[in-house]
């Protein structure tokens, strides 16, 4: 099975949890004996494989931050233009390799910002899409302001998508309900991870993510100051970058707990790594959270996970305590509970650990092939065949001029199954 | 003859309030705000609508019209009679009725359903049994003689104890670690000590317990006659079903049949001629004990590993039972007689139970029987609440 997978961030380039999918899910369908080929815009970081069943291809200079939310309108025009240019990019990538070194059995796109290349490519070559949805716009915008633009974009690639896989039910549920697209061709296939090592622990509460209104550390620094009247020695970290750092910035001061708080900005893979050790207690207190891969990071990384009770996660994973995000008085007990009974910490580590060996990528990898395979890729290769047939006789029709022949032969097609079946 | 032992096993726990940890020591008088009074009536009314009730009803009858030959036993814990009296007088004047038809027997537990007999001393769990003793003495007017320990919970340490404490008989599971392949259908006696005991039929029992509404069951349905002639086909003196009482209509709803099942069985068994009922004194009385068992570790009729892992198999749960230990020695030796209700209260089993981890993700039947999401919130919320009370007898 070859399959062309399109992407925009794929590791060391890293701006979510999309990425840490992308590598997880590569390498695991590689090892399935997946002919995998991963297209995604040049960046700073060179992307490499060292497995000869995984190609990286990359494709031109444009390194787009998809999670930008541009409110300029000159700015987004440049925005969308980067994108556009990267889809087309795309596209002449694929096809150059197609005619290179043979036709692919699927194409597999990851959100909105590859749907344009991923359609093209099913148009102009008869190849089944697959998309997977990580997150959609209602998420990225916390459901306050969703961008129609955005979701313009994203329901015509669903539309467009043999198969759509998302990465919760709950992520599910938004793709039919709000993108209006068939149940029937969405299966959910959750997201795993790749433990990370425990470090020496030490008091320390731990943000990590973008800081955008959809991750809600907003919530993270209340309870903090809440924690803070209760247990003064605890130190909390907000790691990651994102447009709401100066608020935040602003509210630890507002708050009083400045002394206390940390902003690492952006970390590196190590530094991310070393953090997760250290920490005691994760908090991921996010507005819409279609999986949430940090958490099972944490939890990896034995470190008991608060998260919120909406989250995609929470519906698959056990061993973690629930919140409403907006809950911090509910967020800091918890907090406290955590750092004072030592039987809870170890009970939810020790279970968190034992839980996380069931989320896999190779998991992951075996449920995407099921995806795959499910598709009846001889009902489609029909389909197409029909559409070809009729294009060409539309062809013949435009060439011929004799008038009854048209009549006769246009009457023939109007009859055959084909065509009502593709034109009623 | 073959004598059928039904017991019921009756309890309400005494459900928590939500106690967060800004809660504790936040207020030096709020023992009433530990309980959430209103959830636990709610719940007592609920089920003894469904299952109380309209079972003794039945047994009632039953018993009418059977002219005393259908016996049963129950245990009422303290809890739950505490409940009666408080929130509906007439579901204990139902049981008083049924007790007054000389039909049914009673059998003593803690009272507050505690796991005292796992402390180091089993003072604790000594009172706790005279406080149940009487309670049962005064409103029944009745010394039980046959001892059950919560969730059945017995080792040799235990059967010594309810031997010095003058009990005729004990009451255990049919576990086959103690059994080693011989029957639960006779009499045994403890190695170290002279006491009969009664072990349940598992099988048997979880067939109603837990089976009968199952439909992937290769024997569902489950009929009275179905039942009973398996009874009548099995060897031994007695077959000892016990059951929890809230399975007639609470775990078990009236639409599976529950009900019909129950009034039908009698006049099913009683069609063999050599099938009886008895209740657990006329058991110890008539038969006698045809081997020894052995259970230096305790047993119990929880889950499948019928050991006290439900209660004490993780650390969180090791944490609060420690804890209450120690607020126990502390209380004693201030003596204050309100706090010292509150502790036994908070010693009630179900409150270790909503913290059992065991099989979180396939633990439906835990998770069936908790007020709380998960073991987390269970363990947090009570062992919040064992602080504040800490916090309390050390004042």
């Amino acid at each position: 099975m070859r399959i062309a997978m399109i992407g925009w961030e794929y590791p060391p380039f890293k701006a979510g949890g999309l990425a840490t999918h992308c590598y997880g899910l590569t390498r695991s369908l590689a090892d399935k004996n997946v002919k995998v080929y991963f297209f995604m815009p040049k960046t700073k970081h060179t992307a490499i494989s060292d497995q000869p069943n995984l190609v990286i291809k990359e494709v031109g200079e444009t390194e787009i931050f998809p999670y930008d939310r541009p409110e300029d309108k000159a700015l987004a025009g440049n925005f969308f233009e980067a994108v556009h240019r990267y889809n087309q990019l795309v596209v002449a990538k694929v096809k150059s390799v197609v005619q290179a070194e043979g036709k692919f059995d699927f194409i597999h796109a990851h959100d909105w910002l590859t749907m344009e290349a991923a359609t093209i490519l099913k148009e102009d070559m008869g190849i089944p899409m697959i998309l997977t949805i990580h997150s959609t716009e209602y998420d990225r915008s916390g459901w306050l302001n969703p961008n129609q633009w955005f979701i313009d974009i994203e329901r015509k690639g669903m539309e467009q998508a043999d198969r759509i896989i998302a990465v919760s039910h709950f992520t599910k549920r938004v793709i039919v309900e709000k993108y209006g697209i068939n149940p029937d061709i969405i299966s959910v296939v959750h997201n795993a991870v790749y433990p990370i090592p425990e470090g020496k622990k030490q008091k320390i509460v731990l943000f990590l993510g973008r800081l955008t209104i959809q991750k809600g550390a907003e919530f993270f620094l209340k309870a903090a100051r809440k924690v803070l009247d209760y247990e003064p020695d605890v130190r909390f970290v907000v790691a990651g970058i994102g447009d709401m750092l100066p608020c935040l910035i602003d509210q630890a001061l507002d708050l009083g707990i400045s002394n206390r708080v940390i902003f690492t900005g952006r970390l590196t893979e190590d530094e991310v790594k070393h953090i997760y050790g250290i920490s005691s207690v994760y908090i991921m207190p996010s507005v819409s959270e279609p999986f949430g891969i940090t958490a099972l990071e944490a939890i990896s990384a034995g470190t008991p996970t608060i998260a919120s009770k909406t989250a995609g996660v929470c519906e698959t994973f056990s061993n973690c305590l629930k919140v409403d995000f907006w809950d911090s008085d509910e967020i800091a007990s918890k907090i406290i509970s955590l750092l004072r009974y030592e039987s809870l910490r170890k009970t939810l580590t020790e279970n968190g650990k034992q839980e996380i060996e069931l989320f896999t990528w190779d998991n992951v990898a075996g449920k995407t092939l099921d995806v795959y395979n499910g598709i009846d890729t001889a009902r489609l290769n029909k389909q197409l065949k029909e559409r070809e047939k009729i294009y060409k006789w539309n062809q013949k029709l435009a060439a011929n001029s004799f008038e009854s022949a048209i009549t006769l032969k246009t009457k023939k097609v109007r009859k055959s199954k084909s065509y009502r079946r593709l034109y009623r | 003859m073959t004598s059928i032992c039904l017991y019921f096993e009756v309890h309400q726990p005494m459900r928590l309030n939500h106690f967060s940890v800004f809660n504790i020591g936040a207020n030096n008088d709020r023992s009433s705000d530990y309980f959430n009074n209103k959830l636990n009536q709610e719940i007592f009314e609920k089920v003894a609508k469904k299952c109380y009730l309209p079972t003794n009803k039945i047994l009632l009858d039953l018993i009418n019209k059977y002219d005393g030959k259908f016996r049963v036993s129950f245990s009422l814990t303290g809890t739950f009679i505490e409940y009666c009296e408080l929130f509906m007088p007439e579901v204990l004047d139902s049981f008083k009725d049924l007790f007054d038809t000389g039909a049914v027997d009673l059998i003593q537990e803690t009272y507050y359903h505690s796991l005292s007999s796992m402390y180091e001393d089993l003072d604790e769990f000594e009172k706790q049994i005279k406080m149940h003793r009487k309670k049962i003495k005064r409103i029944f007017n009745y010394n039980p003689k046959i001892f059950r320990n919560t969730e059945t919970i017995y080792d040799n340490r235990i059967a010594r104890k309810i031997t010095e404490l003058g009990y005729k008989g004990i009451i255990t599971e049919g576990a086959d670690k103690i059994l080693g392949g011989r029957s639960p259908n006779y009499l045994y006696k403890p190695v170290n000590t002279d006491i009969k005991v009664l072990l349940r039929n598992y099988k048997l029992s979880d067939d109603i317990g837990f089976r009968f509404s199952t439909q992937n069951w290769s024997e569902f349905p489950l009929t009275a006659d179905k039942y009973a002639k398996w009874i009548s086909r099995c060897e031994g003196d007695i077959i000892n079903l016990f059951i929890d009482y809230e399975t007639f209509g609470e775990h078990q709803w009236i639409e599976t049949g529950i009900f019909e099942f129950l009034g039908h069985l009698p006049g099913e068994v009683l069609k063999h001629n050599h099938l009886d009922f008895v209740t657990v004194s006329e058991a110890v009385k008539r038969y006698n004990p045809i081997g020894e068992i052995d259970a230096p570790w305790a047993i119990s009729w929880a889950d499948e590993d019928r050991n006290v892992s439900t209660w004490l198999g993780n650390d969180m749960q090791i944490a609060c039972f420690n804890e209450l230990k120690n607020i126990g020695r502390k209380l004693m030796e201030g003596g204050n007689e309100r706090l010292l209700i509150t502790w036994r209260r908070l010693q009630t089993s179900d409150h270790l139970y909503y913290c059992s981890t065991k099989g979180l993700a396939d633990g439906d039947v835990h998770a069936y029987f908790s007020p709380y999401e998960n073991p987390y919130e269970g363990f947090m919320n009570y062992m919040n609440i064992l602080q504040d009370l800490k916090q309390r007898a050390v004042l």
